[in-house]
């Protein structure tokens, strides 16, 4: 086995390669630096746009904020709900999967029409995304909640409240926490994509209007910023869920 | 049975408020079923749109040529770092986390570098449908029992083999569930670039209607879009349990 040292190595070496060779081809002109502009130079562009782009993301994560707490919670207590009833999750599964599924862009034309530009669209939109794997995962946790525990609870002369709150959540709490770290990066997608689509502010609107406006450096320099920014708030979700399973024991 | 008809009573309770909150409401807004039923008579014969078959056609094709490429490359650098154990440690890694990141951000820079025309939409639906597959194949190749491939390898089987007789099968599983998954990210890479700005294709068709208020047409033809969307997940599905049959 390598050790974890070599491979972090392995893994830095690999992005100064990627950086340094990618620097080469566009100052020796191996590609338009029109198109794909240095890596010093999309370092200068990030400087340069520093103060729109994190305006501009601080508005997109304050709505997908939003959303995300509105996917959690509507995931999880509908989850608990289609899980726990038979006939509901029956009825209603195939439906679920099949709006999972569906690529959603089609009904955002039609969101944006009933609601108009700006939060609004973006919370649901970024909601509608979000809330489908939370409420997948959540609702086969609840379903396969060992039997023999509700029964035992029962016999004991546990109430339904004391059901849920002591015998199921405990037992669906890896599955939420899988979703939660699931559903973040639906919603900033879901929200991304309305700001692309039809937005007014926030870091998709930025980043369209610089592919619009052919400034490449400043494009590439506000895609690495919201890809750093999923990737730390991810990698966070990570930590805090190993946390959580430490405590939990 | 009794779930059936309760599946399809909620579609028609659905259905039948829709109508009727859309008559009370705003019927251009809304578009109640009643108004896209005649919309989707007129875009099937041809009546709204006459591009509609050139569209859906130009569609099919950027979903054909990003899902090929996204399988080519997805095995081709899936297999790669499944076998070489360093790299497969070191960039394995480094793809699951770029797979956190909103695939949506990297579409700004793919329309300007590729333009506005198919080719964005093809490198997006590539982008889409690469990840899952380079990680099934990766997931699948650490799946094969090493020691079965050393049997084989001792009793004289060749590499090609060892490959269609002992790896493939212990890894077709998570392979076909990779491709499946590729598949229906491939389409809506597409369906997504299409939508965020195309010159043809059904995403141009739905902005043009959307952008023109015809709401009826608008609905209409994303039910056409729906179709293709539909009908690739039922094909890979058929895929699916071939490939499982023939591993058993």
């Amino acid at each position: 086995m390598v050790p974890a040292t070599i491979i972090r190595l392995l893994q830095l070496a690999t992005v100064l390669a990627g950086l340094a060779a990618w620097e080469l081809a566009a100052r020796s002109a191996w590609v338009d630096p029109l198109f794909i502009p240095a890596p010093s130079a999309v370092a200068r562009a990030l400087a340069a746009i520093s103060g729109p782009a994190l305006a501009g993301l601080a508005d997109t994560l304050a709505k997908t904020a939003a959303a995300y707490v509105l996917s959690v919670v509507l995931g999880v207590s509908a989850g608990v709900a289609v899980g726990s009833v038979r006939l509901l999750r029956d009825v209603l599964s195939p439906y679920v999967i099949a709006l999972y599924g569906m690529p959603k862009i089609l009904v955002l034309p039609w969101i944006v029409l009933l609601l108009g530009y700006g939060t609004a669209p973006a919370v649901f939109y970024g909601t509608l995304h979000g809330l489908f794997p939370i409420l997948v995962l959540v609702t086969g946790a609840v379903r396969d909640v060992d039997r023999t525990l509700v029964t035992v609870a029962r016999s004991l002369g546990a109430t339904p409240w004391q059901l849920y709150w002591k015998v199921l959540l405990p037992a669906i709490v890896p599955s939420v926490l899988a979703g939660m770290r699931l559903g973040i990066v639906f919603c900033l997608l879901g929200v991304l994509v309305v700001e692309m689509f039809a937005g007014v502010r926030g870091m998709g609107y930025v980043m369209g209007s610089l592919a619009n406006g052919f400034q490449a450096p400043e494009l590439f320099a506000a895609t690495a910023l919201v890809s750093a920014t999923s990737i730390a708030i991810v990698l966070g979700l990570d930590q805090l869920n190993e946390r959580l399973s430490r405590w939990r024991g | 049975m009794k779930v059936t008809v309760l599946r399809l009573a909620l579609l028609a309770a659905l259905l039948a408020a829709w109508e009727l909150a859309g008559r009370a409401a705003n019927p251009l807004l809304a578009v109640p079923p009643s108004a896209v039923v005649p919309a989707l008579r007129d875009l099937l014969l041809l009546r709204s749109y006459p591009r509609l078959p050139a569209s859906l056609w130009l569609t099919v094709r950027e979903i054909g040529v990003a899902y090929a490429l996204a399988v080519a490359a997805g095995l081709g650098c899936g297999f790669a770092l499944g076998m070489n154990r360093l790299l497969g440690r070191a960039w394995g890694p480094m793809i699951a986390a770029l797979y956190a990141v909103p695939a949506v951000v990297w579409y700004p820079s793919l329309m300007l570098f590729f333009g506005l025309d198919a080719a964005s939409k093809i490198a997006f639906g590539f982008l889409l449908g690469f990840f899952p597959i380079t990680l099934a194949v990766l997931a699948g190749v650490r799946q094969v029992n090493p020691q079965l491939v050393l049997v084989a390898r001792a009793y004289g089987a060749g590499v090609v083999t060892v490959f269609f007789r002992v790896m493939l099968p212990s890894m077709l599983f998570t392979l076909v569930g990779g491709l499946r998954t590729g598949l229906a990210l491939s389409v809506i890479g597409v369906v997504v670039g299409e939508i965020l700005g195309a010159k043809d294709g059904m995403g141009a068709l739905i902005n043009h209607a959307y952008g023109l208020l015809r709401t009826g047409d608008y609905v209409a033809l994303v039910l056409v879009t729906l179709a293709i969307v539909v009908g690739s997940d039922v094909l890979a599905s058929l895929l699916e349990r071939r490939a499982r049959r023939w591993s058993e």
